[in-house]
């Protein structure tokens, strides 16, 4: 085979240069890897204050300057060599990397693919160095002249490597996302003050000296203050267990993607599944699985405890116990969610704020009715739905808030406390004030009138204001809780069948049921293969026995699911799902006329389970138009 | 047509006519009361639903023209009720039009030609057709028998048959069978004469209206079954009957009732029925939807019943039941108490016995040898 032959090109040691490129492919994908390797290295050396200057979105330059420690004159070549740090020395230290760089390697890929240019100078040195490097080309360590610190400035990127340059998108895209990474490194080192200044325009500043609340609400948007809840766990236990510490939005802020979750380890950004997984099951049932919350956790563990050198960019990390790290997540976010009131009010902070622009009347939000209008009736319904849909479907600003909204400017008042005794509470302290506020949770009382309107939703009055209840949903929701409660202490109450009654199923189907044996034995389901294509069920619960659900559209719809798969493999998460499911099926419909009683029990009830603001699909059940919005509306504020 | 009837004697036909007929009917000629007045001086109403067809013959009426008309029901039993001064009324027809006057009051209703009413075949056309059976009972054993069974039955339930009562006749014996699949009622009573052995399901509207049209318990009550439907006539000569009724059956397949009642019952008690239904009804106060179950718990040494129930989130209840009687071993188990007290209230007989193998058996409730329900556990947790 000649031809072959004359192709073949012999096995070559690959220069330093090529080593480093490909390497830098790794590290440095885009301006903003650069943007995030400099300023964990100016974190590292101790700086106060960091600068960022980006031109043409970082992929002409970048430029970090800081004011830590510098390095020394000699020192500075071997800045640029690969797998030179000062920050590990031996093996074992791998084992309680404290500093956010530790491989050494990010000088010297980002060296190999641009042209960089590095002035520092020591504590003790008199004067700035400086050195140059463009691609393989190391200049000689000239004297310059500069403060203590380090200035490294990188410009064009790529400008040896074209392919990799084709990745890089538009100023704009890559300006946004060298900010994603510096905000994100400001919140997890509030002491330090960082500063973003793109072709002349500061895009990011943040004063030096903030404690983490601060600095996360600088960087989040001071508005979204009303909206977070505090969240704190303390499980550390010796080498084992975390400390936590973070801010939780409410549902109202909730995104259509994960980029309003900030989760740090030790001061280090991390993607991680546990923690998301973590935060999801926190919401559960609070806001709709397409949504991702809006939080920032921050994670502090030992070392040891957990393995950051396993992605290049240290992105991902590995738990040594990440069951225990889920727990601490979910719970303390899910505490921190009981504990306020989640009860989203019509038109939201727009009304109730003053930060937020005011809609233009006729926007369809909240309009006056006019009795007369033929079908207003419809309109109305659909106002109040089309509303609160396009609230949810929008970023921000959120045309639906919470509660505590109305605190936002002022004095946290809070409806009930000023019912009851005619004083307000005291002002909240407007600086940091770590202690979680507490929103008591108004509820409609007892005697309060209730008014079905088109058999679907359920109208009535709080401390707060106007209660618009959607009864399928609260009743879901109740029900949901109530067999939750139920199936934890022990398996519901079934009512055995004179004849099985026997249900049509597919040899999977049935396959499925021996694994859903322990689930339906706790739900009162008593069923077993009863010949090749067919399911015997000898017990159903008496639950929805009470609720006219038919035991063959309950258990088909179930095997249905288990078949396509669409239940979780862990027992306890399927066995929310299954609950879910009857709930559903066994609450009160829309449509359905409710008598005096039914109401009045429909809402007894939903004082009595948590979380009754969203049905367990993370709609909401309930909403509130306040005084504050009706007396706005009216035109008597 | 022209008849002259008591406005009482009416009210009280139109309101059991209309209680077959379906004023939504798609079509409007259904949604009528057929009138019909025979030059013999006979008046009969007619309604269907084209399931059930009620007959009723009206006493106390004057035949001044004979003739038919069709009537829509609704309004005509708003006016037979509302006009509540007049001892009689009088109600004529003029094509599609009927008059309903009184002293001072002339109403005139739009209705259908007569002809348009679909044929309705009378118990004789049937009987002579050779049905499956034909037997003769009182209105009194109809009503014993139904009372004990409906309200065991299904309501819209998936499976169809059960949404009916199975109706057994053998020999002398007439037999109903009620289920809703998780407790089972069955009645049985003698008739004087043997016929041929059928069954049929019959729907439950029809036999709620059998109830109400079986008020003398003494009256004779014809019965026809085919296989497609079956005919009550109410009256000493079945083809000159005061009503009949008429309705289609149930298809299906009735569950088979005989294996389910359990034969071998260990314990049996009895209970004066009284005391055991006022101590389920107030056990049962302490249950909610979702603890629907009241605990059994039968104490040989004792010799006491407790019920007790409990429903989370609102109490617990305990009653005491003295068993001077009991010497069977203690056993405990759950019942949903208003299957317990639905046979309680039909009982009519002072005692019941109650019969138990094990807690995830059935249990068996007898009353008077002729009265046996089967009512399955619930499973407490």
């Amino acid at each position: 085979m000649p031809a072959l032959d004359t192709d073949r090109r012999p096995i070559r040691a690959l220069s330093a240069l090529l080593v480093n490129q490909i390497a830098a492919g790794e590290v440095i994908e885009r301006p903003a890897s650069v943007v995030k390797e400099l300023v964990e290295n100016a974190i590292d050396a101790g700086a106060t204050r960091v600068r960022v200057e980006l031109e043409q979105g970082g992929i002409e330059l970048v430029r970090v300057s800081d004011d830590g420690s510098g390095i020394p004159a000699p020192e500075l070549p071997l800045a640029i060599m690969p797998h030179a740090t000062s920050k590990i020395g031996v093996s074992e230290d791998l084992d309680r990397i404290a500093t956010m760089g530790f491989r050494g390697e990010a000088l010297a890929s980002i060296a190999s693919v641009s042209r960089v240019s590095i002035r520092s100078r020591w504590r003790g040195d008199a004067a700035a160095t400086e050195l140059r490097v463009e691609g393989d080309r190391v200049f000689d360590p000239q004297p310059a002249a500069g403060p203590v610190g380090t200035v490294v400035t990188v410009r064009n990127l790529f400008f040896n490597t074209p392919a990799r340059r084709k990745f890089v998108k538009t100023p704009q895209t890559e300006r946004g996302r060298c900010l994603d990474w510096v905000r994100d490194l400001a919140m997890a080192n509030p002491a330090i003050g960082f500063e973003v200044v793109g072709d002349g325009r500061t895009l990011l500043s943040v004063e030096p000296g903030q404690g983490p609340r601060a600095r996360a609400l600088a960087l989040l948007g001071p508005e979204l203050e009303s909206e977070l809840l505090e969240v704190s766990a303390d499980e550390l236990d010796g080498a084992r267990g975390l400390t936590l510490w973070g801010l939780a939005g409410l549902p109202s802020v909730a995104r259509a993607t994960a980029k309003a979750q900030h989760v740090f380890l030790n001061g280090r950004t991390i993607r991680d599944r546990t923690v998301q997984h973590a935060l999801r099951e926190a919401y559960r049932g609070l806001i709709e699985p397409s949504r991702h919350p809006t939080a920032v956790l921050m994670l502090e563990m030992p070392p040891s405890a957990v393995d950051v050198n396993v992605h290049p960019a240290k992105l991902e990390v590995r738990f040594r116990d990440s069951s225990m790290v889920h727990q601490a997540v979910f719970r303390a976010v899910r505490d921190a969610l009981r504990r306020a009131d989640l009860t989203p009010t019509v038109g939201g902070r727009a009304f109730g704020g003053s930060n937020a622009p005011r809609p233009p009347m006729g926007s369809g939000l909240l309009e006056p009715m006019d009795p007369m209008r033929p079908g207003v009736r419809e309109v109305s319904a659909a106002v109040f739905v089309d509303a609160f849909k396009g609230a949810y479907g929008q970023g921000q600003p959120p045309g639906i808030s919470h509660q505590p909204s109305e605190a936002s400017d002022g004095p946290h008042t809070d409806g009930r406390s000023l019912m009851a005794d005619g004083s307000a509470p005291p002002p909240r302290d407007a600086s940091e004030t770590p202690e979680p506020s507490e929103p008591t949770i108004p509820t409609p009382r007892r005697s309060d009138p209730v008014l079905q309107v088109h058999n679907s939703y359920l109208v009535t009055q709080d401390e707060g204001g106007v209660v618009i209840i959607d009864q399928h949903a609260l009743h879901e929701r109740v029900m949901f809780e109530q067999l939750l409660a139920r199936v934890s202490a022990a398996p519901l109450e079934s009512q055995r069948l004179l004849t099985p009654t026997v249900i049509e199923a597919s040899e999977s189907q049935l396959a499925e049921i021996e694994k859903l044996g322990p689930l339906l034995s706790r739900i009162g389901v008593e069923a077993e293969p009863a010949g090749p294509r067919s399911l015997a069920v000898h017990a159903f619960p008496t639950f929805l026995f009470e609720r006219k659900v038919d035991p063959v559209e309950f258990l088909t719809e179930l095997l249905d699911r288990a078949e396509r798969d669409d239940l979780p493999p862990d027992e306890e998460e399927a066995m929310r799902d299954v609950l879910d499911m009857m709930a559903c099926k066994a609450a009160v419909k829309a449509g359905d006329k409710l008598g005096v009683e039914e109401l009045g029990e429909l809402l007894r009830l939903r004082d009595t389970v948590e979380r009754s603001s969203n049905c367990p699909h993370g709609r909401p059940t309930t909403l509130r138009l306040t005084i504050a919005q009706l007396e706005k509306l009216f035109g008597r504020s | 047509m022209k008849v002259i009837c008591e406005r009482a004697a009416l009210l009280d036909a139109v309101n059991l006519v209309s209680g077959v007929v379906n004023n939504r009917s798609p079509r409007p000629q259904l949604a009528c009361v057929k009138f019909d007045a025979s030059a013999d001086g006979e008046l009969t109403l007619t309604g269907t639903d084209a399931e059930i067809t009620l007959r009723l013959s009206l006493a106390r009426v004057d035949v001044a023209e004979p003739g038919q008309a069709l009537i829509p029901a609704d309004k005509l039993r708003q006016i037979v009720s509302a006009e509540d001064n007049e001892p009689t009324l009088t109600i004529e027809s003029d094509g599609d039009t009927a008059h309903i006057k009184g002293e001072d009051a002339h109403f005139q209703l739009h209705g259908f030609p007569a002809d348009e009413f679909p044929a309705i075949p009378s118990f004789k056309s049937i009987a002579d057709a050779d049905p499956k059976t034909i037997f003769t009972t009182s209105a009194g054993t109809l009503s014993g028998l139904i009372t004990r069974t409906l309200f065991a039955a299904a309501r819209e339930n998936s499976r169809y048959a059960i949404n009916g009562v199975l109706l057994v006749r053998d020999g002398k014996k007439l037999e109903m069978v009620a289920t809703d699949g998780r407790r089972l009622a069955k009645c049985s009573a003698t008739t004087d004469a043997k016929s041929d052995p059928a069954r049929c399901i019959i729907p439950s509207k029809a036999l709620s209206m059998l109830l109400k049209l079986a008020d003398e318990p003494e009256e004779p009550v014809h019965v026809a079954i085919t296989d497609t439907r079956a005919v009550f006539a109410f009256g000493d000569d079945a083809t000159d009957a005061r009503a009949t009724l008429s309705t289609s059956l149930v298809e299906g397949t009735f569950p088979p009732y005989e294996d389910v009642i359990p034969k071998d019952q260990d314990i049996k008690v009895t209970f004066d029925r009284d005391v055991l239904a006022s101590a389920v009804r107030r056990a049962a106060l302490l249950t909610n939807e979702e603890s629907r179950g009241v605990r059994l718990a039968f104490k040989g040494e004792t010799k006491a019943l407790e019920l007790s129930s409990r429903a989370p989130e609102m109490g617990e209840a305990r009653i005491a039941v003295d068993l001077a009687g009991y010497d069977g071993d203690d056993i405990e188990i759950g019942f949903n108490p208003t299957f317990l007290t639905d046979a309680l209230k039909v009982i009519t007989d002072p005692e019941v016995v109650i019969e138990l193998k094990a807690p995830n058996k059935p249990g068996l409730v007898k009353s008077g040898g002729d009265f046996l329900y089967v009512v399955m556990p619930v499973n407490l947790p």
